[in-house]
């Protein structure tokens, strides 16, 4: 089972409330209840007296000031006026000598008392009488009652007054925590870090706190080091891509050269192109997963899409290929790195040309769809198999053999994708066509 | 035309500097930017080919101080680090034009004659070939007075092709003049064979001469 996650200071002042309600439960039911207890123990031993005393009452007076049993067995009662204590002895038609208290309720004068009532079976001259002690409970209730309302409403208020009083000092307690876990949030990368340091008095704050600028001092400077790395790997290779090139374009400057001999170098030229190429795209994709491009330009998507049509269009005319485009009215603006924008709709363009065959057909579309804004791209040329769409986006596939394709154009746009929120989808039928579509965030 | 190569890798260094030799540039080759700073100190330039990844100095630092020496030299910035950062800083700098390795020396080659041309005014960059006209800088194409259709990637082609004349072209030089290549994932011959065939298709409209030869396996020559 998985909770749903909750600030520290929510959940301290849910436990907190938590608690106190048990403890209002537990007194409010819990107290009066003892309460009553004891008076009805209180009770007890008072009914206890009091048998004592009507027996010592009938040790002098004899049984006959109560009960006649021979002229006329009617029994004794005696209450007082308010009914909260009587007294009775009748004849007992039970022979078993015993003593009991219980609770239970008395029908006097046709209404309904409860009463703790003492009942004791006796012998007297031979006969047997029950004698029973009364004690209304209505009090006690009454009491109980009332204990338990004041309980309650005095909980209550204690529970409110303390449950402010908790969260005011939580809130001040941890606001450091909360002003450390503020700036954590606002950083999107270890070189804008703000490194200033939050007041606290609560040592457990200071650590973390000095631990968390520690670290990413750390890693801010591993940072800086794998993009001087990067910077270094590019300069490393392309310097020597850049000799090899040089000296094969001086070689075949030479008029002498046997056809096929040239034809050699120049296969190895273009074997250099793409080893240039491959070294371009991983540098870009290393790039951008250090995250060294700033995302603060303003970009018309609709403008984008124009500028690489128009800088494609000798690709779609060369392969006679039938383009439509349809641009949404609506202006949307993308905040992002506008060169990796350009990298993106180009790749996705070129994709498609790419894999639409002479004569086909592409349409690209921008639109919106439930307010979201989104760009299409749409060929009719040979797909992509079902089971190979979850891996187009991974470096280095590639589907058709004998393409010189290094499979890094779609991993490119998957990474500049992410990298400003845009979702990526992809419909795709066999030598029925395939379908881009990005999702753009909210303006 | 004066040249001064500043490059650290010397292989590479000789290579640009044999290449422009054959082409009747003057050459000064250096190695270090503290060279460079003195050669640049007393003679006059036309040219400057700088790495800015110079290990003993800031490559653009580098054109600046030399800007105050030689004021009319052309700076054309090498990079290895492809980035259009550095590309736009070089231009702030004063740098004229940018390459990025590895680059072709034909390219580089071709950016020298652009710069030429707007040096020393419109006149060379008039050419004439059969009965036609090409105006490189104008891009203009036009036989016997009237104007030929090209698109802009066919006249890039055509004029890079009379530009290098007598030099067969491969594919894959013409492609990354005309493209560029920046992002581009594959590299696709057919491309340039298309364009070819149109150019040929609007110069035959007005004339029978075939200018641009097929070399086989390889690319393409115009012929003088």
């Amino acid at each position: 089972m998985t909770f749903p996650k909750t600030k520290l200071k929510t959940q301290l002042t849910l436990i907190n409330a938590f608690s106190k309600i048990v403890i209002i439960i537990i007194a409010v039911f819990v107290l009066p209840w003892i309460v009553k207890k004891i008076s009805i123990q209180e009770m007890d031993k008072q009914l206890i007296d009091k048998l004592d005393r009507v027996y010592e009452l009938i040790e002098q007076m004899g049984i006959k000031q109560f009960i006649d049993i021979e002229n006329s067995p009617t029994g004794f009662g005696s209450y007082n006026i308010l009914k909260e204590e009587y007294v009775s002895i009748e004849v007992s038609t039970d022979t078993v000598l015993n003593e009991y208290i219980e609770s239970t309720q008395r029908i006097i004068d046709n209404e309904i008392f409860d009463y703790r009532v003492i009942s004791a079976n006796f012998e007297y001259d031979h006969y047997y009488y029950l004698l029973e002690i009364g004690q209304s409970t209505a009090a006690i209730t009454l009491f109980e009652k009332n204990l338990r309302n004041f309980t309650f409403i005095f909980l209550v208020l204690v529970l409110t007054l303390s449950i402010i009083f908790d969260m005011t000092v939580t809130q001040v307690l941890l606001r450091p925590f909360e002003m450390i876990i503020k700036n954590l949030k606002k950083n999107n990368h270890p070189s804008n870090f703000n490194y200033s340091v939050t007041k606290t008095t609560t040592s457990d704050f200071r650590y973390l706190e000095d631990n968390i600028h520690h670290l990413m001092k750390r890693i801010e400077e591993i940072f800086n080091e794998e993009r001087e790395y990067i910077g270094n790997i590019s300069h490393e290779i392309l310097t020597p891509i850049s000799i090899i090139r040089s000296k094969l374009e001086n070689f075949s400057a030479n008029t002498n050269l046997e056809e096929d001999d040239a034809i050699k170098i120049y296969e190895t030229k273009v074997t250099l192109g793409r080893l240039t190429k491959l070294v371009r795209s991983l540098l870009l994709l290393s790039r951008i997963e250090n995250r060294e491009y700033l995302t603060n330009e303003n970009i018309d998507i609709n403008q984008l899409v124009e500028s690489v049509l128009n800088e494609i269009q000798d690709r779609i005319t060369v392969k006679s290929i039938r383009s439509k485009t349809e641009l949404c009215s609506k202006i949307y603006l993308l905040k992002g790195n506008k060169e990796l924008a350009h990298i993106m709709i180009y790749n996705l363009i070129y994709n498609a040309i790419r894999y639409t065959p002479e004569g086909g057909e592409i349409q690209i579309i921008t639109s919106t769809d439930n307010q979201t804004f989104f760009f299409e791209i749409k060929d009719n040329g040979i797909g992509i198999p079902e089971d190979k769409l979850p891996y187009i986006f991974d470096r280095f596939k590639k589907f058709q053999s004998g393409n010189n394709n290094f499979g890094l154009g779609l991993a490119l746009v998957k990474k500049i994708c992410d990298y400003h929120n845009i979702k990526i989808d992809v419909k795709s039928k066999p030598q029925k066509g395939s379908t881009f579509r990005l999702y753009f965030p909210p303006m | 035309m004066r040249i001064l190569i500043i490059e650290d890798e010397k292989p590479l260094a000789d290579e640009i500097e044999q290449f422009l030799k054959k082409e009747h540039y003057q050459c000064d080759t250096v190695y270090t930017g503290m060279e460079a700073s003195e050669m640049l100190a007393v003679n006059l330039y036309d040219f400057v080919l700088i790495d800015i990844g110079l290990p003993d100095y800031y490559g653009l630092d580098l054109i600046k101080e030399a800007k105050s020496y030689n004021s009319e030299a052309y700076f054309i910035v090498i990079t290895a680090r492809g980035e259009l950062e550095d590309k736009l800083k070089g231009f702030d700098y004063g740098a004229d034009d940018y390459l990025a390795k590895p680059f072709s020396l034909l390219e580089l080659h071709s950016r020298l004659q652009a710069i030429t041309r707007r040096k020393f005014g419109q006149n060379k960059s008039e050419i004439k070939f059969g009965e036609f006209v090409i105006n490189i800088d104008k891009r203009l194409l036009k036989h016997a007075n009237e104007s030929v259709d090209l698109t802009q990637k066919e006249f890039d082609l055509l004029s890079y092709l009379i530009l290098n004349k007598g030099r067969t072209l491969d594919r894959l030089q013409l492609t990354e003049h005309i493209w560029g290549g920046f992002y581009e994932e594959d590299y696709d011959s057919n491309y340039i064979d298309v364009h070819i065939k149109n150019i040929r298709k609007k110069l035959s409209k007005h004339s029978e001469a075939n200018h641009i030869k097929t070399v086989r396996g390889l690319g393409y020559k115009f012929d003088k």
